[in-house]
């Protein structure tokens, strides 16, 4: 019995001992390798087709994206998309992530060499203090072989977040090329129908009584909506998209008007149309008191209330110019 | 004496006064114009101003000195070097002809001017033409009065002399002319119905094709108006006989035009107008069934043309739409897409976004061009809807439209100008027609002296170019207004304070106009002027400096690379061979030229040989401080040149790990050494500007260079202006051996045994006694030592 045990055990030894030999052996190494690698592919297929975005926490990131045997690339974002982080701009690059994710996942080249994944600040502050990274959001890419380098952090600063852009530098980085598929916007076209079907409603409801179509105060109106709005620079923010106002953080001062000429604040703007829309008004208002019939000492105090805002807002507007445009010599009424 | 009298009569007669005080305002207008375009020339000289005019004058002096035909055919091998240009087939010929036309007829009166000096003052000229037709215009929309103001407003609005002082010799300088008259006959036709001027529209909108690609907007906006007549219910024979016989006419005319072609029917920017004829022509048809068919009751009647003309419509819609998609009509182009959706040139054509010109319109800029008219331009658009009627249907569309625009982009800013100046003579006009009549009750015939004292007095100030327009508004008002039934009067106070203010903001737009003009506009930038402390001033000269002696210094033939904005200058003033030009038609040319200027020394002399580039410009601005560099330019240039070869160019190399843009040591390595940062400060890090600031201080960027070690392998440097603005390189021809830049690796391995040739020694060749033994495909190295032993010992 007790030699049965010795037999045993050293059986159980030499079984190690081979063991542990066989496993040393590189055949079989390369094999266990491939089995872990065909493993975690085959996981992240299954995730990747539960949702594009693989959430991942430290642990999944240290497993799947940093250790060694991988052969396919990793698009990770790292955000803070928890509501108390108050990160709004997360939320928009999160936006444009999914869709570059959707565009990836539905394309007809999908294959298992690329996954997007993404840390969130909270559910792995880790990861964020492994890549050194102290602001959200940021994208990295892991590339299949080898570290990430200088080129595989998205430059947002420069480049911006947009889903184009994204899917640019994924094909610099990669060499996948994917086509950006946005969902279509439907609510533009949603608000659109149901403009169109209010005013249709609007018109059959009252098909027997056009007669406020021919109205032309208000067809006057809309005109001039168009002109004000253009003509202060609308277009340009919508292009540009520029900040409301700029809040001097030491001072705590609001500026709305922007100091210089190329480029202005959304507020300022509205100033603009404001004085633009003050100086027309008088005009009209002088033309008008001029020839309705009424008290003469009214119409008087009203031609000359038309004059003074058409001088006082003009004069404003000339001021507002002169701050803005520097070197420029006149002014008028104010300085 | 019968003379006279008549004289006297016609002096007495208002009508009489007004014909020659409108007829001198409009001369006055005329000459304003001309004249206050005309800084450029007294301070500098007569020259032809900034890139594309030089191409202009260049065509134009083609055509002088070989005729039309030639010119039709000219086909010019030193542009886009190696694919050459149809100058004949892909150019606006209106503007050449126009000035050719004009020095042809000069000089066959004997008057010997050179064509130079034609298109010099070709823009001066027309513009004061434009002047009249913004008269005539808005005379036919409103009324005399406003049309002088209008008149006087156009002559000196910052907004149109931006593009036409004197040595702008481009195609906007004669297309807003033809613009505003085609607009006039349209609205003289609309009102009249008659052939004969829309024949006219037809012929003017002809000139317009040839001489400007803004007759799309023409050829969109009066069907626009037309389809909005049609909408408003204000159909008419008038507007029928109007827009078709303009429609075939002006089709048949601008597809004469080469570079149009077959465009009015293939293009989906001309189907608009297509549309809407067989829309009109649908609704005439109807109309006519409609008089025929009286059987039916008023109203069946009216919802069976209602159905039927909306049924046409649609038809005429999906019409449309199906060519589009099966390919009859090629969609909308990128450049006017562009104008639609805002964001598709940023991203699909970086090279028209680059243009500083196309990029969207601050506030800012509508003021600074427009100043005054156009926060009261929208008081001329209420005026006009409140007493509407077919033709300002039209100039509140023209407003609409063009506002939107030129919100869309700087450049066309330019078509919007006219408009605003129409609606605000018009607002202007309006008001003060009620103040400055003088409707104090009086005895006839007294009220007549005083005006007629006052209108010499007048006259006596018009000589005062500010006070012209002041002049204008009250005068006619007055005479066409007196006799209406007024409501009670204000009092003279009131309208004298009214009519003092209104004056005044008049003065300072006209004080506005002359300063921006001075100041902002009339710089030719192709010479530059300096000032220094006491007001004395350099001029800059290093533009023709450096392309004379392009002109001057090499082969007749040889071929100039530069960025795309001075090709044509080179082909101007140098008249040497460039690669490409300001007509950017040809984007992978441009991106390769991009590329050439983004890679380093080797990869960019490759790219050079193959196009076979012998000298290469660049422009400096780093010794004045010019901002207008190349240096400046360079991100768009490697923008550009991705957009081609994504792989071999990427925009994030040329920045720093931060993203910033730098040339001074933080700069990223390629940017440091590219050719052009190495083009651009060659031997730049050994000269010091001044006392304060480090050798290689660049003063447009103000950073010290960070590569001042820049030596050349395939370039040299062939010419530097005076102030280094214009750097020009010879490319070396290849060399005939190529020489290694490094020193041929040396070993410490000793060889073993001491060489012997085999000539020598024993082992010569032609001993019998130890014949050498040759073993084929063996070298009797070490490793083969030891089985050829073994074969040996086997032996």
């Amino acid at each position: 019995m007790a030699d049965c045990r010795k037999i045993f055990s050293t059986f159980v030894g030499l079984s190690v001992v081979f063991f542990l030999l066989v496993v040393d052996s590189p055949a079989l190494g390369v094999k266990k390798k491939e089995n872990a690698l065909g493993d975690k592919v085959q996981q992240l297929m299954e995730w990747s087709s539960k949702r594009p975005v693989i959430r991942m926490n430290g642990d999944k990131f240290r497993q799947y994206v940093r250790a060694a045997p991988r052969n396919y690339s990793v698009i990770l974002m790292l955000t803070a998309l928890q509501p108390q982080r108050q990160c709004t701009v997360c939320r928009q690059a999160n936006d444009e992530f999914q869709i570059v994710a959707n565009s990836w996942r539905y394309s007809p080249s999908f294959s298992n060499k690329l996954f997007f994944a993404s840390v969130d600040y909270d559910e792995g502050a880790d990861v964020f203090s492994t890549l050194k990274l102290n602001s959200a959001p940021s994208f990295m890419h892991f590339p299949g072989k080898g570290k990430p380098k200088k080129g595989d952090t998205f430059d947002i600063q420069r480049t911006g977040f947009a889903a184009e852009s994204i899917a640019k530098w994924i094909n610099e980085r990669t060499d996948v090329h994917i086509r950006v598929f946005r969902p279509p916007n439907y609510s533009g076209s949603i608000a659109l129908g149901l403009l169109f079907t209010l005013i249709g409603g609007l018109l059959y409801l009252r098909r027997n009584n056009l007669e406020f179509l021919y109205n032309k105060t208000s067809w006057g109106i809309g005109a001039l909506c168009i002109v004000f709005a253009m003509t202060s620079g609308q277009m340009w923010n919508h292009i540009r998209g520029p900040p409301y106002a700029h809040k001097n953080p030491q001072t705590g001062q609001v500026h709305y008007i922007h100091g210089s000429s190329q480029a202005q604040f959304i507020a300022e703007t509205h100033i603009v149309i404001l004085l633009h829309a003050a100086v027309t008004f008088g005009m009209v208002l002088l033309h008008e008191t001029a020839v309705s019939k009424g008290d003469v000492g009214k119409r008087r105090i009203v031609t000359l209330v038309g004059l003074g805002i058409v001088a006082f807002f003009f004069s404003l507007l000339l001021s507002i110019f002169k701050s803005k445009y520097h070197g420029y010599p006149y002014s008028f009424l104010i300085k | 004496m019968a003379g006279e009298s008549n004289i006297r009569t016609a002096l007495s007669n208002p009508a009489g006064w007004q014909s020659l005080l409108s007829f001198s305002i409009l001369a006055l207008a005329y000459l304003a114009a001309f004249s206050s375009r005309l800084f450029a020339v007294i301070r500098f000289e007569s020259i032809i101003h900034e890139f594309d005019p030089w191409f202009n004058y260049r065509s134009t002096h083609h055509l002088v000195n070989y005729g039309f035909y030639n010119f039709l055919n000219w086909f010019d091998e030193r542009a886009w070097y190696p694919l050459g240009r149809i100058v004949g087939g892909t150019v606006y010929p209106g503007l050449m002809v126009t000035a050719g036309t004009i020095h042809w007829l000069l000089n066959s009166l004997h008057i010997t001017v050179h064509i130079r000096d034609v298109c010099v003052f070709l823009a001066p000229t027309f513009s004061g033409l434009t002047s009249i037709a913004t008269y005539l215009l808005t005379k036919e929309l409103w009324s005399q009065g406003a049309g002088l103001l209008a008149a006087c407003f156009i002559a000196i609005v910052p907004g149109y002399i931006s593009r036409s002082v004197a040595g702008s010799y481009d195609n906007e300088g004669i297309a807003i002319f033809a613009l505003l008259f085609t607009y006039f006959l349209w609205v003289k036709s609309v009102k009249t119905g008659s052939i004969f001027w829309a024949g006219c529209t037809a012929l003017a909108y002809f000139y317009m094709v040839s001489a400007w690609g803004g007759y799309v907007y023409i050829i969109n906006l009066i069907p626009l108006h037309v389809f909005v007549l049609l909408l408003m219910g204000r159909f008419s024979y008038r507007i029928f006989v109007a827009y078709c016989a303009f429609f075939i006419l002006g089709l048949l005319l601008s597809m004469q035009i080469p570079f149009v072609g077959f465009q009015p029917i293939r293009t989906s920017e001309h189907m608009a107008s297509a549309g809407v004829f067989a829309l009109l022509i649908a609704y005439g048809f109807l109309k006519y069934l409609h008089t025929h068919l009286s059987s039916l009751t008023k109203s069946e009647m009216r919802s069976l043309f209602f159905f039927a003309v909306a049924a046409s419509a649609a038809a005429v819609l999906m019409a449309v739409v199906y060519l589009t998609y099966a390919g009859y009509v090629a969609p909308w182009s990128g450049r006017f897409y562009s104008l639609y959706d805002t964001g598709y040139a940023k991203i699909h054509i970086p090279i028209i976004a680059s243009v500083s010109e196309h990029q969207p319109t601050t506030w800012v800029s509508f003021f600074f061009d427009l100043h005054v008219l156009v926060c009261t331009f929208p008081a001329g658009v209420w005026f006009c809807i409140k007493k509407i009627n077919d033709e300002r249907v039209f100039i509140v569309l023209y407003a609409i439209s063009a506002s939107y625009f030129a919100g869309v982009m700087v450049r066309l800013m330019l078509t919007l100008t006219p408009v605003v100046c129409i609606l605000s003579a018009i607002a202007f006009s309006n008001v003060l027609e009620r103040y400055l009549v003088d409707d104090t009750p009086k005895v006839h015939h007294i009220e007549d002296e005083s005006e007629d004292d006052e209108e010499g007095d007048k006259r006596n100030k018009s000589k005062d170019l500010y006070d012209k327009v002041t002049k204008t508004a009250g005068k006619v008002r007055k005479i066409r207004h007196e006799p209406s039934g007024e409501p009670e009067s204000l009092g003279g106070n009131v309208k004298t304070i009214v009519v003092m203010a209104v004056m005044m903001i008049l003065m300072m737009f006209a004080v506005h106009c002359t300063w921006v003009t001075s100041n902002a506009y009339s710089s030719p930038s192709v010479v530059l002027a300096s000032y220094n402390h006491d007001g004395s001033r350099n001029i800059l000269d290093d533009f023709r400096e450096a392309y004379y002696w392009l002109r001057q210094n090499t082969d007749d033939h040889s071929r100039v690379m530069s960025w795309w904005d001075y090709g044509y200058q080179i082909a101007g003033m140098a008249n040497r061979t460039t690669l490409v030009d300001n007509n950017t038609w040809n984007n992978s040319h441009i991106a390769l030229v991009g590329k050439a200027m983004s890679s380093n020394e080797t990869r960019a002399y490759e790219i050079m040989k193959a196009l076979d580039v012998d000298y290469v410009l660049v422009i400096f601005g780093g010794v004045i401080g010019y901002s207008g560099d190349d240096i400046n330019k360079f991100l768009w240039m490697v923008r550009i040149a991705e957009g081609e070869h994504p792989k071999e160019i990427r925009e994030g190399d040329y920045f720093t790990p931060q993203g910033e843009f730098r040339v001074d040591k933080a700069g990223s390595k390629t940017l440091l050494n590219c050719l052009m940062y190495k083009l651009c400060y060659y031997r730049f890090g050994e000269m010091q500007l001044d006392f304060r600031t480090p050798p290689g201080f660049d003063r447009t960027r103000n950073v010290e260079i960070g590569n001042k070690d820049i030596s050349f392998q395939h370039l040299e440097e062939a010419y530097t202006t005076e102030h280094w603005l214009v750097r020009i390189y010879k490319v070396k021809k290849q060399d005939n051996r190529v020489r290694l830049d490094h020193t041929v690796r040396k070993t410490d391995i000793k060889p073993k045994t001491k060489f012997t040739s085999r000539k020598s020694g024993k082992r010569k060749r032609g001993f019998i006694k130890n014949k050498m033994l040759i073993k084929k495909g063996k070298r009797p190295s070490s490793k083969n030592k030891k089985p050829s032993r073994k074969t040996s010992s086997k032996k």
